[in-house]
């Protein structure tokens, strides 16, 4: 998979532009540019075909006496993690903006800005992730700030950037808050308004706190997702081995690649029963989420728990399986198979179903690659795109799947992208099952230097999720998590503009967003003014 | 046709939900809930306070005592205590049902005495843990009846006798 000569070419071309290489490792090359050269050398990179995974800013000061922003692209084809850092210091902090050339960077770099202080240019910019009482000049991620800190609220008043546009309702205790203004003309949304982020936990500063050791993270990474948890704890585990140069035993990878495909079938079937729900065919949200059950009592067979599995650590995992509980899974996913089976048919032959889900919410294969979309919205849009394809990680390697595609982009094809995944975990949970190797499950001794860095990154049921890490004494000295629905998001506005209002909540929920997140949406009628609620559950 | 197909399914399987409370729970044997701590068995070391992520369990210093509290409204039952206690004094239950009325329910504790220092009276461990090392090892009794602080000022004061320096 890894072509030597098309990433040497890649890295000259770079080379040309201003880049400078820092560090070559096996599936991750680090660069430097300044800020003043990195738009081009992001641009050129971009258009050869990599993807942006993220970007994260560190606050390097204790280690390179600057701040910093390290890009993270990935080259899908060659596997390939390609890290551009660029050093800005402390007392002049700006850099140029790679926004304009590559749009899926709008976010992270707004995120950057606010939790470290550095201005970008070349871009509007706008308060992202902070709350609006929060004071300016006062920046979470540097390392000054502690991590319990409360800093005074600063009451502003709230000025709409549009006139005319009132600012709805959040409410925080209604699951997880997110946001949208839906702008109608009729019963045609032209644009849409998202804010977000009012939950945001500060997750990251706690783990590099004197409050956190390296082995308690995986238990807090967990609680990142009420869903995905486990994709969290593995991916910051594999981070930090990877950083650390820890080989992990072969039966603990196996062990962590079946929990996690156990993981994305009780999440797939909670969307299907969920995207179910919101057709209006309550039945099938019954049985679907019948169905997840029997995978919910299997995840907490294996592992003791239903949810946040609690099982992994740095060095591997702390639960065996046994002869017992791989008949268990054998028996659970042939009873899966069958029901699945039946219900899929049952579902898909409603008319309703295929005529709602069909031509809405598209999202081309141009838009869907310039966002740098993950996952099965990625898939659905015609990009063949898998981490566990294109930078195999664990067992997965050691199987054969296929990653189903579909070219429509609608939300019939985001559907069927799923329903396919559950067949393929399946048969994947079956592979891993019949080659699962002898042997230890934890490796007890190991070492963790100090300012070392790793990438690393799982497929979620939900898209490709990124960590970074950089190790600290003891703990992380950064560590970056990137969820996939970050990178999705952005994508619902080319989905939901031009579409009926009455497909908004369906195509919101199609790309999954940590389901719970859409609790409601404002619409507003851009020629009357007339406002009210669509609830979406 | 489709509904019909539905239908089928629905008639097949019939009520799948329980009657919980009044039905037991559906447990699997390697089910993790809240753990049990024998106070028999602690020593009061702290290692479980060390790895608990959340927290949950705390040693707090008062006096001449010094109490391991278990909070169990943090505790996430990862049972990672459990796999440390040198001592195999915490116990992972099946417990999960947790309402209670009163905040203090959902604490237990184990209060354990500190031993003093001979010579400057300050606290050093406690009890329990004095009586298994000089259980497992008897030879290292007379070190435990002292802090580190009073015992490296002891060995410095010896060493600067030896070297002849004489006594201040």
């Amino acid at each position: 998979m890894k072509n030597e000569s098309v990433l040497s070419n890649t890295v000259k071309v770079l080379e040309g532009l201003g880049a400078v290489v820092e560090e070559v490792k096996d599936s991750e090359v680090y660069l430097r540019a300044t800020r003043e050269s990195v738009r081009a050398v992001a641009k050129a990179l971009y258009s050869s075909g990599a993807y942006l995974r993220t970007c994260a800013g560190v606050d390097e000061r204790e280690l390179s006496g600057m701040l910093a922003v390290y890009y993270i692209f990935g080259l899908d084809e060659q596997g390939v993690d390609v890290v551009l850092r660029v050093l800005v210091p402390e007392g002049d902090p700006w850099s140029a903006s790679i926004v304009p050339d590559v749009p899926a960077a709008d976010w992270c770099e707004l995120e950057v800005r606010d939790l470290l202080g550095i201005d970008f240019r070349g871009r509007l910019t706008k308060r992202l992730v902070l709350p609006e009482d929060w004071p300016d000049g006062v920046y979470p991620l540097r390392k000054e700030f502690k991590y319990d800190e409360k800093p005074s609220r600063v009451l502003r008043e709230e000025l709409p950037e549009e006139a005319g546009v009132p600012v709805g309702p959040y409410h925080p205790a209604l699951h997880e808050p997110e946001y949208f203004e839906l702008y109608v003309e009729g019963e045609k949304v032209v644009d849409i308004a998202y804010r977000g982020f009012h939950v945001h936990r500060g997750i990251e500063k706690l783990a590099e706190s004197q409050r956190f050791t390296y082995k308690q993270v995986p238990f807090l990474a967990e609680r990142i997702c009420g869903i995905c948890g486990f994709v969290h704890s593995s991916c910051y585990v594999m981070a930090v081995e990877k950083a650390a140069g820890i080989a992990v035993p072969e039966r603990a990878e196996f062990i962590r690649s079946i929990v996690l495909e156990v993981e994305r079938l009780h999440s797939h079937l909670l969307w299907l029963g969920v995207a179910a729900h919101l057709l209006g065919y309550d039945a099938g949200f019954m049985h679907a989420w019948r169905i997840r059950e029997q995978v919910m009592v299997l995840a907490e067979y294996l592992t003791g728990s239903r949810k946040t599995y609690g099982i992994n650590l740095i060095g591997g995992v702390r639960k065996d399986i046994n002869t017992e509980k791989i008949d268990r899974v054998l028996k659970t996913i042939t009873d899966l198979r069958k029901e699945f089976t039946e219900l899929v048919k049952a579902m898909l032959a409603v008319p309703q179903i295929k005529s709602r889900a069909s031509g809405t919410g598209v999202l081309t294969k141009a838009e869907a690659r310039a966002l740098s979309v993950v996952g099965p919205v990625a898939r659905a849009s015609g990009l063949y795109r898998d981490v566990r394809k294109d930078y195999p990680y664990l067992a997965y390697r050691r199987v054969s799947f296929k990653v189903p595609l579909y070219t429509e982009g609608d939300n019939l094809a985001r559907l069927l992208v799923r329903v396919d995944e559950v067949f393929e975990s399946i048969e994947i949970i079956k592979q891993l099952i019949d080659v699962l190797p002898d042997g230890s499950i934890m490796v007890e001794e190991y070492d963790i230097p100090p300012g070392r860095r790793a990438v690393a990154a799982i497929e979620a049921p939900r898209g490709e999720d990124v960590h970074f890490v950089i190790t600290g004494v003891g703990r992380p000295y950064r560590w970056r998590v990137r969820a996939p629905t970050y990178q999705n998001i952005p994508a619902l506005r080319a989905m939901l503009r031009g579409n009926p209002l009455a497909d908004a909540p369906l195509t919101i929920a199609s790309i999954d967003p940590c389901f719970s997140c859409t609790d409601r949406a404002i619409v507003l009628d851009v020629k009357s003014g007339r406002m009210g609620v669509i609830r979406l559950k | 046709m489709s509904i019909a197909k539905i239908l089928e399914i629905a008639l097949r399987t019939g009520r799948v939900t329980r009657r919980y409370p009044y039905e037991p729970p559906l447990l699997t044997p390697e089910f993790r809930g809240a753990v049990k701590i024998d106070p028999s068995k602690c020593w009061g070391c702290g290692a479980c306070v060390k790895v608990c992520p959340p927290n949950a369990l705390t040693l707090k210093p008062a006096g001449k005592e010094v109490t391991l509290e278990y909070f169990v409204g943090r505790c996430i039952f990862c049972g990672m205590c459990a796999e440390v206690c040198p001592a195999g004094a915490i116990e992972v239950t099946k417990e999960f049902e947790l309402s209670s009325a009163s905040l203090d329910d959902l604490k237990s504790r184990v209060i354990h005495r500190l031993t003093r220092c001979s010579i400057c009276g300050s606290p050093i461990w406690t009890e329990a843990e004095l009586r298994t090392v000089v259980k497992s090892s008897p030879i290292a009794e007379e070190y435990t009846l002292v802090c580190p602080k009073c015992r490296r000022e002891k060995l410095v004061k010896a060493a600067k006798l030896r070297l002849g320096a004489g006594s201040e």
